[in-house]
């Protein structure tokens, strides 16, 4: 939670992020640039989800992939049952941006209290607990969610509509740079409504959390749960507060998710959970700036893998670079160190 | 608390009903016996069932039903009564090679069983062969179409047990035709010179990409380039709009659709260069289910299924096609699918192994079991079946291997699309030269 002020090492960070950007940008070409940052805020988004948690309460909530799972499955559920909406494209822009309202609103506010429901169940009983027992609740938890989700739509892959038509925002043609050719082309409506859509979630949960008073409170029970409480903060709420964001961001990735790859399915949220998680410890676990980066690390990593033919080496090019930032930054590219809580 | 309570009953309830759908059809056909109450004696099938695979395993198990329903109507075996021995190897889904070894383990233990229909995928029939084998029981598959499941150098290590003793045959012609059938087609009948290839990392998918693109490159064509995603990614975009600016004319698809090729296909067509052009995959993606069929190809790649042909490693033409068409859709309710009437087959080439062996005078399980085995492959035995009539070479090939090739077409089914027939093409038994893997 911490790391949020915008003094120097925010300007640093914000240098060296912008740096890594254009040489990505350079190295891949415009539309696997436009690719990687799409898959990049799907992960970015789910990753914040852990280590918000994590932060606040010092849980790896393994349920969260799931939590985003079932923010796919609604989103769905709203797109084809109450708007009945088939495999086509809607032309008209106003239309569109209405449809993605319905369901984003819902689906945000609808996952935040299945997350504060899963809180004040499997986590605030086992709160003072030993460590492995939230741990492995949370483990539960994903199961009972994989299972009712099974039980719901059954085990097929679910198609969802495309409602996106492909409309052509932004063209950048090729170019040499000093003997490198950098491909252009041209960034599909999709990428770039969801790339803006992920990046604005994230940039008012910065503000939420540095710049309100709920945003306060959950930083200082991040930093000391017993000295925020005599302090006046109400930690029951700021925790369920907590679980509310993580839970509603997992259920906007869970609707980018759905519409831009087409197609969901009960167990999606393993994998992607498990990158997300990935990309929570790659930035530095507790850290929210540290869990977007490692996002984008992850899906550019990815990219490049396929760009470069080396697909199938794709998982272990991203594991490799996530032991190698523990091995020599045990705590994250942006963590802090945790000292014995961790 | 609640929450997990609700998730256990949950749970339990999806193993009822799993339990159910298995247990069903064996008491249902053997409601339909006509000949009285005989002494019971099984055909299992084990084949990918639920999720994603139903368009696979359903049609196919439902073409076995048929054949045994029919057998006990016409009081094929008088004195016994055909029952079905159901197992399912899709787990989450999706077909699991573990399943299928667990399932073939508990068909081999039922000592009423004494042939069986499938696997469907090769890989699952890699971990089969060798159990089957060990405990003499046939196996007959109509759709795995892996060369190395039959071909000596291979299938020496599946047949470790009793290396002498061909437990597994199957009627779909391998991939030693498939792939290449498939190249050629683009070549020659799709016009495309130049062709992206996208395998699946499977046993199946591996193995109809390399002889695909071996087959296409002698054509006289270009392979832009090979890409391999296992069955865990969920995007495509970024290998397709790798091999954008390499404007290949095509795209074969070396997979099946549950382990990711539809997914590859509906993102595929998102990528500029992709949005037209011609998509081609064996029998893995060429299911023949309509966009209504949970899982299937152009139910997960909708409008993206448009301008996609595959190959089905089996005849289309069956003799007499109509009656078949006719009985299959008055028992079931829905087409046939791709491997229905082959299936069909294969049960008729075990319950004619039962009747062989019941005329020689053995009644005993065992002694049926071993010669239902030992009469598929034995030399000059030819088979009657709804197929046309059937023969086996020494390692378990057909003798007279077809592929049938079929387009998709949208505007089918009132706007839901499905696949056409094409045409067909007889092949010879590639392997018939071959001699026994000693």
């Amino acid at each position: 939670m911490a790391s949020l002020s915008l003094r120097s090492p925010a300007l640093k960070s914000t240098a060296i992020i912008v740096a890594a950007l254009v040489v990505a940008f350079l190295l891949l070409g415009f539309p696997q640039f436009m690719n990687a940052m799409t898959l990049g805020a799907i992960y970015a988004l789910i990753a914040l989800g852990y280590t918000m948690v994590y932060g606040i309460i010092e849980l790896i909530n393994f349920a969260h992939g799931d939590v985003f799972m079932v923010g796919a499955f609604a989103s769905l559920w709203i797109l084809t049952t109450p708007l009945g909406l088939l495999d086509r494209p809607i032309n008209d822009p106003i239309q569109l941006t209405g449809t993605l309202v319905i369901v984003v609103v819902p689906v945000m506010i609808f996952m935040g209290i299945l997350g504060v429901v899963i809180e004040r169940f499997a986590y605030r009983p086992l709160r003072h607990a030993p460590r492995l027992a939230p741990l492995i609740t949370a483990i539960g938890v994903s199961f009972i969610l994989q299972n009712i989700i099974q039980v719901l739509f059954g085990p097929s892959p679910h198609p969802t509509p495309q409602i996106f038509p492909k409309f052509d925002l932004l063209t950048i043609g090729s170019f040499n740079l000093f003997g490198l050719d950098v491909a252009g082309g041209t960034a599909r409506g999709l990428n770039v409504t969801m790339i803006v859509v992920a990046l604005a979630l994230m940039g008012i949960l910065q503000l939420f959390v540095g710049r309100t008073r709920l945003g306060r409170a959950m930083r200082s029970t991040a930093q000391d749960r017993e000295a925020a409480s005599l302090m006046g903060v109400d930690i029951n709420q700021t925790i369920a507060i907590t679980f509310f964001i993580a839970a509603a961001l997992a259920g906007a990735g869970g609707m980018i998710y759905g519409l831009y790859f087409g197609s969901v399915q009960f167990n999606l949220g393993f994998y992607t959970g498990l990158k997300a998680f990935t990309a929570a410890v790659l930035g530095g676990i507790g850290n929210t700036v540290g869990a977007a980066v490692g996002g984008f690390v992850i899906a550019f990593i990815e990219v490049a893998a396929a760009q470069a033919g080396y697909n199938r080496w794709s998982e272990v090019a991203v594991f490799t670079v996530l032991i190698l930032v523990l091995v020599f930054r045990p705590s994250g590219l942006f963590g802090q160190a945790l000292g014995e809580r961790a | 608390m609640k929450l997990a309570r609700i998730g256990v009953l949950g749970v339990s309830a999806a193993l009822v009903f799993a339990a159910c759908s298995n247990s069903s059809p064996g008491s249902s056909s053997g409601a339909g016996a006509s000949g009285g109450a005989g002494k019971v004696i099984k055909i299992g099938t084990e084949l990918p069932m639920s999720g994603g695979e139903t368009a696979n395993g359903v049609p196919t198990q439902n073409g076995v039903k048929l054949a045994i329903d029919q057998a006990n109507a016409q009081n094929l075996l008088p004195g016994w009564t055909l029952q079905l021995n159901g197992q399912d190897d899709a787990v989450n889904g999706v077909h699991d090679a573990g399943q299928g070894g667990k399932n073939m383990t508990s068909l081999v233990n039922d000592p009423m069983v004494v042939g069986e229909v499938g696997p469907f995928n090769s890989g699952v029939a890699q971990v089969e062969i060798p159990i089957a084998n060990a405990a003499g029981l046939l196996m007959c598959s109509p759709a795995n179409t892996n060369t190395g499941l039959t071909y000596p150098p291979d299938a020496k290590q599946y047949r470790t047990t009793n290396p002498t003793k061909i437990s597994y045959v199957r009627l779909a012609a391998p991939d030693s035709i498939q792939g290449p059938a498939g190249a050629d087609y683009v070549y020659n009948d799709l016009g495309a010179k130049s062709v992206y290839i996208l395998d699946d990392t499977e046993t199946f998918g591996v193995g109809v990409g390399d002889s695909f693109q071996a087959e296409f490159v002698k054509d006289g064509g270009q392979v832009v380039k090979r890409d391999s995603a296992p069955k865990s990614t969920t995007d495509y975009t970024p290998l397709f709009t790798a091999v954008a600016s390499m404007h290949p004319a095509a795209v074969y698809l070396a997979g099946t659709t549950p382990t990711g090729m539809g997914l590859a296909l509906k993102q595929g067509r998102t990528v500029s260069g992709f949005e037209t052009i011609p998509f081609m995959g064996p029998d893995g993606v060429a299911d023949l289910g309509d966009g209504n069929t949970q899982g299937s190809t152009i139910n997960i790649a909708g409008q993206a299924a448009a301008n996609v042909s595959g190959t089905v490693a089996g005849i289309h033409d069956i003799p007499d096609a109509a009656k078949f068409q006719t009985d299959y859709k008055a028992a079931f309710g829905a087409d046939p699918g791709a491997y229905s009437a082959i299936a069909y087959a294969c049960a008729q080439v075990i319950i004619q192994g039962i009747k062989a062996a019941v005329a020689a005078g053995t009644t005993d399980y065992a002694g049926i079991r071993e010669a239902v085995r030992a009469g598929a492959t034995a030399a000059g035995n030819k088979f009657d079946t709804i197929i046309g009539s059937v023969s086996f070479d020494v390692n378990g090939d057909t003798t007279s291997p077809y592929m049938s090739f079929y387009k998709t077409d949208l505007t089918l089914n009132n706007g839901v699309g499905g696949w056409t027939w094409v045409k067909q093409q007889a092949f010879t038994d590639p392997n018939a030269s071959a001699t026994l893997a000693p």
